[in-house]
């Protein structure tokens, strides 16, 4: 069992991570994806000890439909972004400023 | 329920004014000043009715907000009921003088102005401490309104630093209030805004002394008592005239109303505590307000000046803790009004002829306008506290009733009015006497100015001479809020 | 529950009425439809019903803060006459997205399940990706969509982590059951707690998470502002108040202090930024900051009061959003920007709008005879009733703090001057809207007993 949540949160650590170091929208948005695969790799992990529900595995299967989802939206709206700015960097994509 | 008519005369009358301003302008002064004599008429009606109440005249309580214990109480004594003759009396005035000096969008003006009476109208009578505390912030929009948009060069500063002040404060009360809530339910298990249920509530002296300083800080800077007076010089040197009217007549009023009203039977023991330091800040208010008032050429910021020594009077008298002194109190709350108000309405007249506020470029303008000198003359004395005029009245009784509670800060205080009569004459003698420098067209009184002094004459001279009436009909609330001091609880 | 099927109905159906070309349809059809759903919710009242095996509760909260968000949704479709037809040729798209992102709002209000309260937020999240973005052609509007997606995605990866670990710890996903698990001291639900609550931090704008929220604000179309400042807003405040109250009430030792803290921050992040900022529309986003703030000291008074102080707030949060947003899309577009040298002599041009502005920052920055006046004393007064005397002082503090800024749109309205302004044509949309806004305003701020009695 432990097993499963240190892989998990070693997941989440390493979307965090990703997240917060790349230059590029790509790799950002595989970096929350890194975090929510984490998430799901924990929902299943517990659902073993709910197997009359099975809740667990029926939330996985929601999220990840979501995640789905989330991700065309996303590349969507990256390839605006791209074709208006000719970069994909969220740090040099700042016309307005405080 | 004729105390809710009293407020909702002025709010109506504001609205209709405003809308009758689009057709016609005429129209929208004189449904202002309609309102406004509508509402003097009821309470001079009361007054007459029963010259000397006991107890309360008039009552009415509904729900407000049952949820949390809010009524819709107001209540009147004999001191709302003197607070409420000066607000209408003054203004009726301030409609008055405005009625050639407001050209600029006059319906909009009379709406502000009428609200803001509304919103005095309501301090002075409400007896649940968050109908109180709405009222008091519904005074101030419009009050800001009337400094900003018809005041003078400096307006937008003034306003707001007006509006500041008097909102920060304000805030602080609301959070005493609502303390105070919670303190009594815990104590009585009563949930409840009304005063009366507030008085009966004991506090343990470290809350009460907490909660007292949230309201004070409130009225004090109403007030204003050194060392909050800041933005009283702006406010009042910026305002139009019928705004410096309100301000100082008013305004100020509620801040000293508040203190007799609410700081002083609520929590008795803090305020005794506090009552040194009061008494210090009031005689420095006195001292430190007259000597700036000297050191000011422009007129209305002179008067201004003078407010701040008047008003250390009221904090003087209101931490003595004498039933006289609380008598002088109430003469002085009136009698400043009357005369700072006139003194305003003066300085108005004066800078329509001049177009200048500053008094070293007047002078010599008794020649021309004798009756206008001959008016000034009355206020600049009662100003300086000449006997026979009401202010000699109030700060008599002032000084006399605190003279057993402190004797070297009471002497003090009396060294006021000698700089009262300095800053008093000099702004005579600036004026109306000694060179002109510059040759103004100046006219005399017209009717509707004179309209304006002569009841403002009559009613300082009647102030002097048989304050009497006054002191029999505010005495027994007076009597109460003095019996409160020293844990009569 | 029948208005959550009537809000998800419409919105595909609005994508129909699009498809085959019926424009002069679309706001008819959506206006009835809303009328419909907030009838429907009204049904329910005092029902308490349970839908989906205990997924959902259509409690009275639900339902208050159904009708909440559609009547609100309401009052933005009456502004969009024109407005998206200025912006592109499919309209119905926006009208659509609006609808699912409501739809994603009524469930986050009514959910009794982790599994719905995510479905919520991310059904009403992705709708707004999108909305934020749908000026294609226009940079900000690009940028705006990007930096909420990566923000937003980012918070969900925070809330699914935090769901996770809190099923781990408890064994549930239903709220009932969470709060009866006695699991309160273990590790796992405790950073459960927070990473949840740092997701939805993210969602309602909650300092240190709320970066996003000006440059998305500015970025959006303004309607599409309006509708996160008040629709996404009330939401958010509602699913994070419900999931608290209902499930972690118990535990509210542990958690409270953070909430805590995080009020103060917000409030003084949103205040002071706002305090130098001349552009109003990036005013209102630093304000709206602030006001997260304000209701989460509504939130750390868990207890009966805490939904009611939450919903008078966001009823005249979303009133005066409404009214000021509104009008800073007519300035801005009659005037070119919305800096606030552009409301300079408003006041002589459309005393109207003048007054509903003036009406709407004195609600937002709570002064009596206003809805918010009351709002913020009934948050202040709950959260003194849980003891947290300092906290408020600090709130109040910021109060003072806030009204310097609202009031500077006040100064420019009538105390500044433009010679060359003109009035500004409102359509009838337009009028009605801000005259039934202004008119809420009074009555809720006069009679605030209408609203809170509700809950």
């Amino acid at each position: 069992m432990s097993h499963f949540l240190i892989v998990g949160a070693a997941l989440f650590s390493i979307g965090l991570y990703t997240v917060f170091s790349r230059k590029n929208a790509i790799l950002v948005l595989i970096g929350i994806e890194f975090m929510l695969n984490a998430a799901i790799l924990n929902l299943v992990a517990f659902g073993r000890y709910d197997r009359i529900d099975n809740e667990g595995q029926v939330f996985a299967i929601f999220a990840i439909v979501l995640a789905a989802a989330t991700v065309a939206v996303a590349l969507a709206i990256i390839i605006n972004v791209y074709k208006q700015y000719k970069t994909i960097d969220p740090d040099k994509i700042k016309d307005m400023k405080y | 329920m004729i105390l809710v008519w009293l407020i909702l005369i002025l709010l109506l009358g504001g609205l209709l004014s405003w809308l009758a301003s689009r057709w016609n302008v005429l129209l929208a002064r004189w449904i202002a000043l309609g309102a406004v004599a509508v509402n003097f008429v009821l309470t001079a009606g009361i007054w007459f009715g029963n010259p000397v109440p006991v107890g309360w005249v008039a009552e009415l309580d509904l729900e407000w907000i049952p949820r949390f214990g809010i009524h819709f109480h107001l209540a009147l004594d004999g001191l709302s009921l003197l607070m409420l003759l000066l607000t209408f009396f003054l203004g009726m005035l301030g409609v008055l003088c405005s009625w050639k000096e407001i050209s600029y969008r006059p319906g909009f003006f009379h709406f502000n102005l009428l609200w803001v009476l509304a919103g005095i109208t309501g301090v002075f009578l409400t007896m649940d401490l968050f109908l109180f505390y709405f009222f008091w912030e519904v005074m101030l929009i419009p009050m800001y309104f009337l400094i900003g948009i018809w005041g003078h060069a400096n307006r937008i500063y003034a306003a707001f630093k007006f509006f500041i002040f008097t909102q920060a404060s304000g805030l602080f009360m609301l959070l005493a209030i609502l303390s105070l809530y919670y303190v009594q339910a815990q104590q009585t298990g009563v949930y409840s805004f009304d005063y009366f249920d507030f008085l009966e509530t004991p506090l343990p002296f470290k809350t009460a002394q907490w909660l007292m300083f949230g309201f004070l800080i409130a009225f004090i800077v109403k007030l204003p008592a050194f060392p909050f007076h800041n933005w009283l010089p702006d406010a009042h040197g910026e305002a139009p005239t019928a705004g410096s009217l309100v301000l100082a007549g008013l305004l100020l009023k509620t801040g000293a109303y508040g203190l007799l009203r609410f700081v002083v039977p609520l929590f008795p023991e803090p305020a005794m505590a506090f009552a040194p330091w009061g008494m210090l800040m009031g005689v420095i208010g006195i001292l430190y307000g007259g000597k700036l008032a000297f050191a000011q050429n422009d007129l209305k910021r002179l008067i201004a000046y003078t407010s701040v020594s008047h008003m250390g009077f009221v904090m003087l008298g209101v931490f003595a803790f004498t039933e006289l002194a609380y008598q002088g109190v109430v003469m002085q709350m009136i009698t400043h009004g009357i005369s700072t108000g006139a003194l305003f309405l003066l300085a108005g007249m004066l800078y329509e002829r001049t177009h200048t506020r500053d008094i070293t470029r007047m002078g010599g303008l008794w020649k021309s306008s004798p009756a206008l000198g001959a008016a000034m003359m009355v206020f600049v004395m009662a100003s300086l506290g000449l006997p026979g005029l009401g202010n000699f009245i109030a700060e008599f009784l002032t000084l006399n009733g605190s003279w057993p509670a402190n004797r070297l800060l009471t002497a003090l205080a009396a060294v006021g009015l000698v700089i009262a009569t300095v800053y008093s004459l000099r702004i005579m003698q600036k004026v109306f006497f000694g060179p002109m420098p510059q040759t103004w067209p100046a006219a005399d009184l017209k009717p509707r100015e004179y309209l304006i002094m002569i009841p403002l004459i009559a009613a300082i001279i009647w102030l002097g001479l048989f304050p009497q009436k006054t002191i029999e009909t505010s005495g027994h609330a007076v009597t109460e809020i003095s019996l409160k001091k020293g844990g009569s609880r | 529950m029948t208005s959550l099927i009537i809000v998800s109905v419409l919105a595909v159906a609005v994508l129909y009425l699009g498809l085959f070309k019926y424009k002069t349809a679309l706001l008819p059809v959506s206006v009835t439809g809303l009328l419909a759903a907030a009838a429907m919710a009204a049904m329910d009242w005092d029902l308490e019903k349970m839908y989906f095996s205990e997924m959902m509760l259509f409690d009275n909260y639900a339902v208050a803060f159904s009708i909440l968000l559609i009547l609100t949704t309401l009052l933005i479709f009456g502004l969009s006459r024109n407005y998206f037809e200025k912006i592109s040729n499919n309209v119905a798209e926006y009208y659509a997205l609006m609808l699912f992102a409501l739809a994603g709002g009524v469930v986050m209000v009514s959910f009794h399940n982790l599994a719905m309260l995510f479905i919520g937020i991310e059904i009403l999240s992705i709708s707004l990706y999108v909305l934020a973005g749908i000026r294609r052609k226009d940079p900000a509007s690009n940028e705006a969509s990007l930096k909420y997606f990566l923000m937003g995605a980012f918070a969900t990866g925070f809330l699914l982590f935090g769901t996770a670990l809190i099923y781990g710890a408890t064994g549930s996903f239903n709220l009932a059951a969470i709060a009866s698990s006695g699991a309160f001291e273990s590790a796992l639900f405790r950073a459960g707690v927070l990473l949840m609550m740092v997701g939805l931090s993210f969602k309602v704008s909650v300092a240190p998470f709320h970066t996003w929220t000006p440059d998305v604000y500015e970025g959006s179309p303004g309607l599409i502002a309006m509708f996160m400042a008040t629709v996404v807003k009330t939401a958010g405040f509602a699913a994070f108040l419900r999931l608290f109250l209902m499930a972690f009430a118990e535990a509210s030792a542990f958690w409270a202090i953070t909430v805590a803290i995080l009020c103060i921050l917000t409030l003084f992040a949103g205040n002071i930024t706002a305090v130098f900022q001349d552009r109003f529309k990036r005013l209102l986003a630093w304000s709206s900051v602030s006001h997260a703030g304000y209701l989460l000291l509504a939130i750390l008074a868990v207890g009966f009061s805490a939904s009611s102080a939450v919903l008078v707030y966001t009823i005249a949060y979303s009133l005066a959003s409404v009214a000021a947003f509104g009008i800073m899309i007519l300035v801005s577009r009659a005037r070119g920007n919305d800096h606030l040298d552009s409301f300079n002599g408003l006041a002589r041009t459309n005393p109207f709008l003048a007054f509903t502005l003036t009406l709407a920052v004195c609600s937002l920055a709570g002064i009596p005879l206003t809805a918010g006046f009351f709002g913020k004393f009934y948050v202040f007064k709950v959260a003194l009733a849980q003891g947290y005397t300092w906290l408020v002082v600090l709130a109040v503090i910021n109060a003072m703090i806030g009204i310097y800024y609202y009031f500077k749109v006040i100064i420019a309205m009538y105390m500044k001057e433009n010679a060359n302004a003109v009035a500004i044509q409102l359509n009838p949309g337009f009028r009605l809207v801000l005259s039934i806004v202004v008119f809420l305003i009074f009555l809720f701020g006069i009679f605030p007993g209408l609203i809170a009695n509700i809950l």
